[in-house]
C-alpha cells in the first residue's frame, strides 16, 4: 500500500512538472507548416497545414515568427506575381487571417516588443544583386507602412531585446543594418568584410558605395540578449562575426564548420547556436567559454534554422534535406549539447519558431 | 455599510481606471484638403479625464499601404506631413508607441476633395438617331484639374418632349425634331444637340446565309431597309434580338446574336431572329440542328507514375525515329522520366534523370528531337534554373549542363525554339538563352512588362512569336524573329495585347482557323476556389478565352470554351480541334471549325473525353489532367495523378449500348 502511494506521488509529480513545448517550422518547398510539439523526451508533429494561394506553384513559406503575446503567427512567402506576402494565422485556430503583400522574396521577420512592428527583410535572390529592403508591417491591421533599403539580399531580421532597433546583413554586399524600429530609417551600416572592416556611424543609406559580392556573405545576425553586441553568421567565411554595438566595430571572428547559416543565442545569454548549413550540422557554444561548444551533426543534410526555447534549455533545429527527403526538425539539449529527438515535417524545412511552452 | 464602502472602492477604481485610458487626438480628425495641399498634423495623447500629452514616438503611415495605389496620399511616417495627390477619402494611420511596447493606434479619414467640375462632355455614339430607337449617349465628367469622375450619379433633362428619359437615364427618341439633351452635375452643364430622324424605314429586308444550321454554327444575317418609295437606305442601326423554342421540352432555347448580324444558337430548335428600328421589324425562321459531331474517344495506353505527381510533358521524335515522350513531376524529388510512346498501347519508361529540385514543371523537346529542357523550382541551394539534357539516346539521357544565372527564383515554365530557350524568372519576365552550346548557354536577351507588380505564367513560341501569358496584364505578343515588329531573340519587341477581367491568364494558344483564315489567341485561365489539396481530389475553375486576333490593334473576345464544374489548363490545337486538359474534367476534344461565337460547350461542340483517373493514381480514380499534346493521331495527356496516357479519338459515335435501357 505504501508502495502504490509512492509511486502515485511520483507519478503525480511528474505530471506536474512536465511541460510541452511548442514550435512552428515551415516547409519552403512543399507549402505547408506544420506544428511540432516535445516533450521533453520526443518531438512530434501535431498539425501539418497548407499555406499559400497559389496552388500549382511552390509559394515558398520561409520565414516565420510567432508574436510576442502568442495570439498570432506570421508567415512570409516568397514568391508571388511577383511579391511575396506574409500571412497572420491564429495560432487558436492555425487558420489565415489576413494578408498584406511585400516585396521580392520576404524572408526572415521578428515583431518587436517596443513597437509591435513587424520588420521582415525582403532578401530577393532574383537577378542583378541590386539593394533590396525591409518591409515594415503593422501586424494590427496588416498593412505594410514601409519598404526601408538597405543592402543586395537581406537576411536575418532581429530585434534587439529593447526593441528599439532591427537588425539585418546583406548577404551579397557583405554589410550589417541598424534600423531604429521607430524612425524607421537606416541608423548605420558596417561591412563585414576582412579587407575592409570600417564602420560608417549615424549613416543614412545611399547608393555611393560600389557594389561588391561579399566574401563573408553574412546570412544572419542576433543581437545578445543582454550585452551591447551582435554576432552574424559568416555563411561564406565559415566564421561567427561578434560586432561591438557601442563601438559600432567588429570584435571577434570565431572560425566555426562550413557555412554558419542561422544563429541564435539562448536567452539566458549562456548558449550561442549555429547552424553549419554545408556540413549539415548545428554547432553549440557556451558564451561564457568560447573553447567549451559541440558539434551535433543533423538527422539529415542542409543544416537551416533554430528556435530556442524561452527557459534555454532546447534548442529545436529545421533541416532541410535535399530532392524528395522530408525536411527535419532536431532538438537539442544546450546543457549537455546532445541531440535529443527529431521528427520528420515538410520538404525543405527552414523557417522555424517557437510558440510556447505549456504545462 | 459595508456594501457602500465596497462600491465606492470599485467606482473609485473605475474612474482610475478609465483616466488611464488613452486615445489619440489629431488635427488629422475631419482634415480636408485640396488636391496638391501639403500637411503635417499636430498629435498628441489625452485620457479620458482630458489630460493630454505628447506622444515621443509616434508613427503615421498611409492604410492602403506602400504601393502605387498608396501613392493617392502620401504620408512621412516620421511627421506625419500629407502630400494629397488624388481626391477621394483617404485613411491616416497615427500609431503611438508608449514605454513598455504599449501602443496607441487610431485611422483618421482625410478628404481630398474633388476639384469643381470643369465640363461635362457628351458624346452620340451613332451617326443618326431614329425616332422609336434608345439613344446611344457616352459621358465625360472632367474638373478643373484634368481628373475625370466615376460613377456621377446626374441629371439628365431633354429640352422637348422629343425624348423620353426613365429613372435610370436610359433615353429614348419618341418624335422626331430638334432637341437638346442637358446633362448637369454640380452646377455644371454639358449640352448635345440632336436631331431625332423620322423613321425613314417602311420595310426590312432580311436574309441569312442559311436557313437551317447546326448549333454553334455562326450565321450572318443581312438587315437590308427600304423608304416608302422601295428606295434601298444605307446606314441603318438595325437592332438585332431571337427568340426560340427548343425541339427539347424540357430545354430552352439560347443563343447569342450580336449587332453586326451574327447569330449563333446553343440548342437545337425553332429560332426567329429579328432585325428591328423603331417601331419597323422584320424576322427571320432559321431551324438549328444538334451539331452532331460526338465520337468516341478510347483510353489506348498508360505510363502509371503513381508514387509522385506528374506535371507537364511532351512527346517528340527522336532522332532514331522512333517516339519518345518526358514528363516531369510536381512537388516530389526533381525526378524527369523518359518514355518510348512509339507503341501509344505500349508506353514504357525508359530512362529518368533526378535533380535538386523539388518540381520539375515544364519540359520541352527541341525540333531535332536532340535537347530536351526541364524547369527547376525548390532547388536545395534556392539557385534553381534549368536543366539542359542530351536526348539524342532516350534510352539514357544525359545532363549537359545547368543554367542557373537571373533564374534563382524559381523557372515554372519555359520553351526551346530554333536553338534558343525562354526561360521564365521568378514569375516576373521571361530570359532568352541561346543554346548552340548546350554546354555553355548565353543569355541574350530578356522581356518583361516593365510596370509594378509584372507577372508571368506562362510563354510558348510559334513562327518567331513569343505569346506570354500575363496573368491580370493577358497576353502580350512579342516578335522574337517573326519580323512583323522588328524583333530578334536579342531583341524581343511587344506587338499586341489583350487582357480581360479575371485576371487569370495562365496559358496560351496561337490559333489560325483552317476553316475561316482568322487567327485567334485562346487564353486559358487557371483558377483553384479552395487553393490545392495533394492528397484528395481538387476542385478546379476558369475556362478558356477565344480572341479574334485578326486585327492585331483591335482584338475582339467572341467565344469561350467553359466545362461546367471543371477548370482549364494545358491544351493544344490542330486541324480545328482544340485538346483541352480541363483538370477535374479530364481531357476534353472539342470542334472549333467554323467562324466562332458564344458559349463553344454549349453548342455542343464537344467531340469527346477521356477521364484518366487511373485506380492505381497517386490519389486513386482521381482524374487532374494537366496537358494535352495531339501526336501522329494519338492524343497524349499528363495527368497529375496517375503520369502519361495516350487516347485515340475514334471515327464512330459513341457507343450507347450500356445506357439506361428504358431510354430510346
Amino acid at each position: 500500500m505504501r508502495g502504490i502511494l509512492v509511486l502515485f506521488i511520483l507519478l503525480s509529480a511528474n505530471t506536474l512538472i512536465s511541460k510541452d513545448y511548442y514550435v512552428y517550422v515551415a516547409a519552403e518547398s512543399d507549402d505547408m507548416v506544420s506544428l511540432l510539439k516535445f516533450d521533453g523526451k520526443d518531438l512530434i508533429e501535431v498539425e501539418r497545414f497548407e499555406v499559400g494561394v497559389m496552388p500549382t506553384e511552390i509559394e515558398g513559406p520561409h520565414g516565420i515568427t510567432v508574436d510576442p503575446n502568442g495570439k498570432y503567427w506570421y508567415l512570409s512567402l516568397a514568391h508571388g506575381s511577383p511579391y511575396g506576402t506574409l500571412t497572420k494565422y491564429s495560432t487558436e485556430t492555425n487558420k489565415p487571417i489576413s494578408s498584406t503583400k511585400l516585396g521580392l522574396f520576404p524572408a526572415s521577420m521578428q515583431i518587436s516588443e517596443a513597437t509591435g512592428l513587424l520588420y521582415c527583410v525582403n532578401f530577393n535572390l532574383h537577378g542583378d544583386m541590386v539593394p533590396s529592403t525591409v518591409s515594415v508591417v503593422d501586424p494590427e491591421i496588416m498593412v505594410e507602412i514601409k519598404q526601408i533599403e538597405t543592402g543586395a539580399m537581406p537576411h536575418g531580421s532581429r530585434i534587439s531585446p529593447d526593441g528599439l532597433f532591427q537588425y539585418s546583413v546583406a548577404m551579397m554586399s557583405g554589410e550589417l543594418f541598424e534600423v531604429d524600429a521607430i524612425s524607421l530609417k537606416v541608423n548605420r551600416k558596417l561591412s563585414l568584410e576582412k579587407e575592409m572592416s570600417h564602420s560608417h556611424h549615424h549613416m543614412h543609406h545611399d547608393n555611393d558605395m560600389k557594389m561588391v559580392h561579399s566574401k563573408v556573405k553574412p546570412t544572419w545576425v542576433i543581437p545578445h540578449p543582454s550585452k551591447k553586441s551582435v554576432f552574424v553568421a559568416g555563411n561564406g567565411s565559415d566564421e561567427i562575426i561578434e560586432v561591438d554595438l557601442d563601438n559600432w566595430e567588429v570584435i571577434n571572428r570565431i572560425n566555426v564548420g562550413k557555412g554558419p547559416y542561422n544563429i541564435e543565442i539562448s536567452p539566458d545569454g549562456k548558449y550561442l547556436v549555429s547552424t553549419l548549413k554545408g556540413e549539415g550540422s548545428t554547432g553549440v557554444w557556451s558564451l561564457e567559454d568560447i573553447s567549451v561548444n559541440r558539434i551535433i551533426k543533423n538527422t539529415t543534410m542542409v543544416s537551416h534554422g533554430i528556435a530556442i526555447s524561452p527557459d534555454s534549455k532546447y534548442a529545436f533545429v529545421s533541416v532541410e534535406g535535399i530532392g524528395g527527403e522530408p525536411g527535419k526538425v532536431d532538438v537539442i539539449n544546450l546543457e549537455n549539447m546532445s541531440l535529443l529527438s527529431s521528427v520528420n515535417v515538410g520538404k525543405q524545412a527552414g523557417g522555424i519558431a517557437f510558440w510556447k511552452i505549456s504545462d | 455599510m459595508r456594501n457602500h464602502l465596497l462600491l465606492i472602492i470599485f467606482l473609485m477604481i473605475s474612474v482610475s481606471g478609465l483616466a488611464q485610458i488613452k486615445t489619440i487626438e489629431s488635427d488629422l480628425l475631419d482634415l480636408k484638403l485640396n488636391v496638391g495641399d501639403t500637411f503635417t498634423p499636430n498629435s498628441y495623447v489625452m485620457t479620458l479625464d482630458g489630460e493630454t500629452s505628447q506622444c515621443d514616438n509616434m508613427i503615421y503611415y498611409n492604410k492602403k499601404g506602400v504601393f502605387s495605389t498608396a501613392q493617392s496620399i502620401k504620408v512621412d511616417n516620421e511627421t506625419g506631413k500629407i502630400e494629397a495627390n488624388q481626391p477621394g477619402l483617404h485613411e491616416v494611420v497615427a500609431v503611438c508607441i508608449t514605454e513598455g511596447g504599449k501602443r496607441l493606434s487610431r485611422t483618421f479619414v482625410v478628404d481630398v476633395k474633388f476639384p469643381a467640375v470643369k465640363e461635362i462632355r457628351i458624346s452620340l455614339d451613332s451617326d443618326n438617331i431614329y425616332e422609336g430607337t434608345y439613344v446611344p449617349i457616352s459621358y465625360e465628367v472632367i474638373d478643373e484639374m484634368g481628373f475625370i469622375r466615376e460613377n456621377v450619379n446626374f441629371s439628365i433633362k431633354s429640352s422637348n418632349q422629343n425624348l423620353e428619359i426613365d429613372d435610370v437615364n436610359n433615353i429614348k427618341a419618341v418624335k422626331p425634331g430638334s432637341v437638346t439633351l442637358n446633362a448637369s452635375y454640380e452646377g455644371i452643364s454639358g449640352s448635345l444637340n440632336l436631331n431625332v430622324l423620322k423613321n425613314p424605314v417602311d420595310n426590312i429586308e432580311l436574309s441569312s446565309s442559311v436557313d437551317q444550321a447546326r448549333t454553334g454554327d455562326v450565321i450572318q444575317l443581312k438587315a437590308i431597309a427600304y423608304n416608302k418609295k422601295g428606295q434601298k437606305l444605307d446606314n441603318i442601326p438595325f437592332e438585332y434580338s431571337f427568340k426560340g423554342k427548343s425541339f427539347d421540352k424540357s430545354n430552352s432555347a439560347s443563343g447569342l446574336v450580336i449587332n453586326d448580324g451574327r447569330f449563333v444558337a446553343d440548342v437545337s430548335g425553332n429560332y426567329l431572329v429579328t432585325a428591328s428600328i423603331g417601331n419597323v421589324s422584320v424576322s427571320k425562321a432559321i431551324n438549328i440542328y444538334e451539331r452532331n459531331v460526338k465520337r468516341d474517344v478510347v483510353k489506348v495506353g498508360t505510363g502509371l507514375v503513381n508514387d509522385k505527381h506528374t506535371s507537364d510533358f511532351w512527346v517528340f521524335e527522336g532522332v532514331d525515329g522512333r517516339d519518345y515522350a518526358v514528363t516531369g513531376t510536381w512537388g516530389a524529388d526533381g525526378t524527369s522520366y523518359f518514355w518510348d510512346v512509339t507503341d501509344p498501347a505500349n508506353i514504357l519508361k525508359i530512362d529518368s534523370v533526378q535533380v535538386d529540385a523539388r518540381t520539375v514543371n515544364d519540359v520541352k523537346v527541341s525540333e531535332d528531337g536532340r535537347i530536351a529542357i526541364i524547369s527547376r523550382e525548390g532547388a536545395s541551394n534556392r539557385k534553381n534554373g534549368i536543366i539542359i539534357i542530351d536526348v539524342t539516346n532516350p534510352r539514357d539521357v544525359k545532363i549537359i549542363s545547368e543554367y542557373t544565372k537571373n533564374l534563382t527564383g524559381g523557372v515554372h515554365n519555359l520553351f526551346i525554339y530554333e536553338n534558343h530557350v525562354y526561360a521564365l524568372s521568378a514569375g516576373q519576365k521571361y530570359y532568352i538563352l541561346n543554346i548552340e552550346d548546350p554546354v555553355n548557354p548565353v543569355e541574350v536577351g530578356m522581356f518583361e512588362l516593365g510596370k509594378e507588380g509584372q507577372a508571368i505564367h506562362d510563354v510558348w513560341i510559334e513562327d518567331g512569336i513569343a505569346y506570354s501569358s500575363n496573368w491580370r496584364d493577358g497576353v502580350y505578343m512579342v516578335d522574337v524573329g517573326n519580323g512583323i515588329a522588328g524583333g530578334s531573340p536579342s531583341n524581343p519587341v511587344a506587338f499586341g495585347n489583350y487582357n480581360y477581367a479575371s485576371g487569370a491568364h495562365h496559358a496560351t494558344y496561337p490559333f489560325k482557323s483552317k476553316s475561316t483564315g482568322k487567327f485567334y489567341t485562346v487564353l486559358g485561365d487557371e483558377i483553384f476556389p479552395n487553393g490545392i489539396d495533394v492528397n484528395s481530389p481538387n476542385e478546379t475553375a476558369g475556362f478558356l478565352h477565344f480572341v479574334d486576333f485578326t486585327d492585331v490593334d483591335n482584338p475582339v473576345e467572341i467565344a469561350r470554351y467553359e466545362l461546367p464544374g471543371h477548370g482549364s489548363h494545358n491544351y493544344w490545337i490542330e486541324d480545328d480541334i482544340l485538346y483541352v486538359a480541363m483538370y477535374s474534367g479530364g481531357v476534353r476534344v472539342i470542334d472549333i471549325s467554323g467562324d466562332l461565337m458564344g458559349d463553344l460547350y454549349k453548342q455542343g461542340r464537344e467531340i469527346g473525353y477521356i477521364l484518366p483517373g487511373n485506380k492505381d493514381g497517386y490519389i486513386p480514380f482521381a482524374t487532374m489532367a494537366w496537358g494535352a499534346q495531339l501526336y501522329k493521331g494519338h492524343v497524349f495527356y499528363s495527368d497529375w495523378n496517375s503520369g502519361i496516357g495516350a487516347a485515340k479519338v475514334m471515327p464512330i459515335k459513341p457507343d450507347n449500348s450500356k445506357v439506361n435501357q428504358y431510354l430510346n
